[in-house]
């Protein structure tokens, strides 16, 4: 409602009379140095294949476990300076990285900026059975083919003689597309919130944490709880990754 | 009836601690699974608390992160200071007058008026102006530079032209000056126009002190040159006689009583 001064008005006119607002002096920045960035030969993504060139004969159970809980690959920046963080575990398949290589490659400028694939190609294949029919009968045959993100790791990486800014904007539409919450950060945003998440832990004013109980299994608890819980310490449930938590 | 899944949990090597499953929703699902209430109660026991501290920051003045010494670092700040002391230091009269947006056409003319008395008008940023004069001897001039300013400076002293350019534009008021090292107010400026010129007063100073020793050579003389008139007036008095004399007998008497005199 009262919106608050950003500085205090006696600031140089206490007894001189009041502050009349004026632009002050111009800072000049100096623009960025890209002296030391290379552009690779092929600066925008390359095509994936829907099919493995390979395909495979023999039909995997599901194994979920490839959806759930913190990433352990892919998770710091290598090449570039931006890129598209998951946020939450999914299945990328064929139209998602369609949708991802013809976005960034509309948007970017191929000149000045390169992109680069954190995750493989779809290699595990999803049996599919056929509209309309009763349950059994064996499983189906293989439908297509998908890659499994984990949260916390980056899907695609922008980098080259760019800002933030630039390329902010095509990344979040690409991002809002996925199947998983995900989030553009660049590798500042990124320490960042590495570092959001390193003080929360340590100034957190709540003496219980999950950690704590699970791991005395105070009151019992581990009887409602799974043994991945003590691994994931309450932040995973499912697929999804609960930022809100300590 | 479906309280327990298809003959399993008779079968050996059943773990106590798995929960009795009624429908079998796996780990992982698209949908957000619902969670036991003793977990939704752990979970809220164990959320986040942000620190609090004693008085909230709303109630307290905002921290100001302002880094001066970049500032500094920077060579256009450096080529401003340098300026700004140069026109203190090499001009004998500075002015710091108000200055209200006026029409370019009127401020041209002003300062072409101005320029022909040899009177230079300055733009100063006030950041720029402080950290100098608050570091020179001119720290008294500091409150002054509030809000916008101009800056008239002079190597010479030509108040009273100024003053009269200064009256014909509404937009420039005086605030105060400082003419050889003497801060003077708007006051203190119009009194030093009425000021008589350097050299008349120094003319006058002279004559003031030259008045007594010629008024000494003249009181010298004063006995002297009163003889020699009076002398004078005798003579022509007895020149007038003697005429009178010679013209008819009736002038003796007129002789006679300027002889008695």
């Amino acid at each position: 409602m009262w919106q608050r001064l950003g500085r205090p008005l006696a600031a140089g006119g206490g007894p001189g009379g009041t502050l009349v607002p004026r632009a002050g002096l111009k800072k000049y920045v100096l623009p960025p140095d890209y002296s030391d960035v290379t552009l690779p030969e092929r600066p925008k993504l390359k095509f994936m294949d829907k099919v493995p060139a390979v395909p495979k004969v023999r039909r995997e159970p599901r194994r979920l476990r490839d959806i759930r809980g913190p990433s352990s690959e892919a998770t710091e920046f290598s090449q570039g300076q931006y890129g598209i963080l998951a946020l939450g575990g999914g299945y990328l398949h064929w139209g998602h990285f369609e949708m991802i290589r013809l976005t960034i490659g509309r948007c970017m400028d191929p000149k000045t900026m390169f992109a680069v694939w954190r995750v493989p190609a779809p290699y595990k294949p999803i049996t599919r059975k056929s509209l309309g029919h009763r349950m059994g009968g064996g499983k189906g045959p293989i439908d297509h083919y998908v890659t499994a993100v984990k949260s916390g790791r980056l899907v695609v990486e922008v980098g080259g003689r760019c800002e933030f800014g630039e390329v902010k904007h095509f990344l979040t539409q690409v991002a809002r597309k996925l199947p998983f919450p995900a989030v553009a950060v660049s590798r500042d945003t990124l320490q960042r919130m590495q570092k959001e998440e390193e003080e929360k832990q340590l100034n957190n004013q709540n003496p219980w944490t999950f950690e704590r109980i699970i791991t005395a299994n105070m009151l019992g608890m581990r009887k409602y709880l799974s043994p991945y819980d003590l691994r994931f310490k309450g932040r995973y449930w499912g697929k999804f990754f609960l930022k809100h938590r300590v | 009836m479906a309280a327990l899944s298809g003959g399993g949990p008779w079968r050996r090597g059943w773990l106590p601690a798995l929960q009795l499953v009624r429908h079998g929703s796996k780990a992982v699902t698209r949908h957000w699974k619902a969670m036991h209430f003793q977990r939704q109660k752990l979970m809220a026991v164990t959320e986040y608390l942000a620190p609090k501290p004693l008085i909230p920051e709303q109630c307290l003045p905002p921290k100001k992160e302002v880094v001066k010494e970049a500032e500094e670092d920077n060579g256009y700040v450096r080529l401003l200071r340098r300026l700004v002391a140069e026109a203190f230091r090499d001009n004998r009269m500075i002015v710091v007058c108000q200055y209200n947006p006026m029409p370019n056409e009127d401020m041209l003319l002003m300062r072409h008026y101005l320029r022909k008395h040899n009177i230079e008008v300055k733009f100063f940023l006030n950041e720029i102006v402080r950290p100098v004069l608050s570091q020179s001897k001119y720290k008294n001039l500091l409150p002054l530079f509030v809000g916008r300013n101009i800056l008239l400076v002079s190597p010479e002293t030509k108040v009273k032209e100024m003053l009269r350019v200064l009256k014909g534009v509404p937009q420039i008021n005086l605030l105060g000056a400082c003419i050889d090292d003497t801060i003077l107010s708007k006051k203190g400026v119009e009194n030093f126009a009425k000021l008589p010129s350097l050299e008349a007063s120094q003319g006058q100073t002279v004559g003031a002190l030259a008045l007594l020793p010629s008024q000494t050579c003249s009181l010298l003389q004063r006995g002297s040159v009163h003889l020699t008139a009076l002398l004078d007036e005798y003579i022509k008095q007895l020149q007038a006689g003697a005429e009178a004399t010679a013209g008819s007998p009736t002038k003796p008497a007129l002789s006679q009583s300027s002889e008695a005199h």
